[in-house]
């Protein structure tokens, strides 16, 4: 355990070290799959059907708020029912105008949800979205679920239908659109999974408030089979021919994307609970706290780096090379790395020459994150012949590669 | 001088006002029923837009039927008393849910808002302190 929350925490530092960069990142390679995607399944405008346009639209999306890669996404799927044909473009603006009037409006900032739900139903794991978004987000995230299924669905619809309306002759609009709505109306797997889902999402929720031990993981478990059993219901009043192994495996999947997520978001100590009790002039309290898993970080310094004695013609190499290097660093002090503006000190010293050779170099600090201390005393090939680096008690070993590579990176300037 | 406990303080009310406290903050400016109201409103005049929307599909979706009753008086009464009883139904519904959904925001958001404003009153005080 105690190495799964140092991976945490070393997770959660270099999130937020590049924050400003990951987040753009995630949100282009979502737009990108996501585009992707749309693009496979219908794919009827050849214009948008390609990459560059994708990456456009991703590249778009990365630095604009997420509501925009549901515009876009939109956007994309209307060019491609238009292309189809105009009544089914009608027809998708009619469901996206209804859905935003009527549900969207209620949780505007569940963007996400809404775009990585269809995404999802369209990877066959569709079971992860309710328990996650369950445990994450609040009951009226239920609406935004179902609007994103109920997008999948009338893709589908669409996809399935296309060759007969492709077959059709242009006069046939009412056909064309009568197809469409019996084809969406009639669509029972869509109401049981919106169903499933939303009931799924509200277990979930409601148990993981509860005030009882364990209550995520049985908010999870519960969510699960919660959703399994309304499947199964919903399969039996109107035989929509669901899965049941999909069904199982994909709850089972769900279990294990929804462990991770409690990993990172709820990780407390169970064992160490305490309940207190206290009153004040109006009322008594009860409170239970439970502590949270965390690993104390130690930090890590850099304490200094000696240059070792050559072996043979040790001193006349050494002055030569500290010559040099007083030559190109003047006073010998120099910045060496500073990355993240927490200094670290490295020293390197000339032992046999009783000089200095960089006083105070500043170096980088990479991370601030902190494994088990151990001394460390480590050298590239290169740098060994011409500096021995000591390195403080608590310094990682990575960190220390990085130093290494740094300090003959710095001396091949030299020579 | 710089007081230590109060810049937490104001760091920790600017990074609410910023996130999660901007919506609710607004949310907070209006009373209790003035928010419902707009809100309300709103819901109502989205589930009539939705309605003449499904309305429009419907309408397209049995146009030939439609057509053929459209010269006949009686029925086209009935349907239309039928359509009236469906849109009520509808945007009756959608603002019942609208005002128990709003009422739910309003409670929550105030009650975020009630923790911001003891923070507010506490850093009111330090400052008093330090004078």
């Amino acid at each position: 355990m105690t190495v799964l929350l140092e991976m945490k925490e070393r997770l959660k530092l270099i999130y937020s070290k590049g924050e400003p960069f990951l987040l753009p990142l995630v949100k282009f390679l979502l737009a990108f799959v996501t585009f992707n995607t749309l693009n496979g399944r219908m794919g009827y405008m050849t214009q948008l059907d390609n990459v560059a346009v994708v990456l456009i639209a991703a590249l778009t999306c990365s630095f604009l708020p997420t509501g925009a890669m549901v515009f876009f996404a939109t956007i994309f799927s209307l060019a491609h029912m238009y292309a189809l044909s105009l009544e089914v473009a009608l027809v998708g603006v009619c469901v996206y105008l209804v859905m935003y009037l009527l549900f969207f409006r209620f949780s505007p900032k569940d963007s996400l949800v809404v775009i990585i739900t269809p995404l999802l139903c369209a990877l066959k794991i569709p079971y992860v979205v309710p328990v996650v978004v369950g445990l994450l987000c609040g009951p009226m995230s239920a609406v935004s679920v179902g609007c994103g299924v109920v997008v999948y669905y009338v893709i589908e619809v669409i996809v399935n239908n296309a060759s007969n309306v492709k077959t059709m002759e242009d006069g046939e609009i009412v056909a064309k659109i009568r197809i469409l709505i019996e084809a969406i109306m009639g669509n029972k797997a869509m109401l049981v999974v919106v169903v499933s889902f939303a009931v799924t999402i509200l277990v979930v929720y409601f148990i993981r408030r509860l005030s009882i031990d364990y209550s995520w993981t049985i908010a999870m478990i519960a969510g699960v089979m919660t959703n399994v059993v309304v499947l199964l219901i919903g399969d039996l009043l109107y035989d929509i021919n669901i899965s049941v192994g999909g069904a199982l495996l994909g709850s089972l999947l769900a279990l294990v994307v929804a462990k991770v997520v409690e990993f990172f978001r709820f990780c407390v100590d169970y064992s160490r609970v305490e309940k207190v009790q206290f009153e004040d002039d109006e009322y008594y309290y009860y409170v239970k706290a439970v502590p949270k898993m965390s690993v104390s970080m130690s930090t890590k310094t850099v304490k200094k780096i000696n240059t070792q004695q050559s072996r043979a013609g040790g001193r006349a190499g050494a002055a030569r090379h500290t010559g040099r290097l007083n030559q190109s660093a003047g006073a010998g002090d120099r910045n060496m790395m500073d990355r993240e503006g927490a200094n670290r000190i490295v020293q390197e010293e000339r032992s046999g020459q009783g000089r200095n050779m960089s006083g105070g170099r500043n170096t980088m600090d990479r991370s601030r994150s902190n494994m088990a201390g151990r001394n460390v005393r480590r050298t590239s090939g290169y740098v060994q012949n011409r500096s021995n680096v000591t390195i403080g008690s608590t310094v990682r070993q990575d960190t220390m590669e990085n130093v290494t590579e740094d300090v003959s990176e710095d001396y091949e300037d030299f020579y | 001088m710089l007081n230590e406990e109060r810049v937490i303080l104001m760091t920790r009310m600017a990074s609410y006002e910023a996130g999660e406290g901007k919506e609710n903050v607004k949310i907070g400016n209006y009373f209790r029923t003035d928010y419902i109201a707009i809100q309300v409103l709103k819901s109502i005049v989205c589930g009539v837009l939705a309605f003449a929307i499904l309305f429009g599909l419907y309408i397209l979706y049995h146009f030939e039927e439609f057509m053929q009753d459209l010269y006949k008086l009686d029925d086209l009464i009935a349907f239309a008393q039928d359509v009236m009883f469906y849109f009520i139904g509808t945007v009756v519904g959608y603002g019942v849910i609208a005002y128990l959904a709003c009422s739910w925001r309003y409670a929550k958001a105030k009650r975020s808002l009630k923790c911001y404003y003891h923070n507010l009153k506490k850093l009111n005080s330090l400052y008093n302190e330090m004078q």
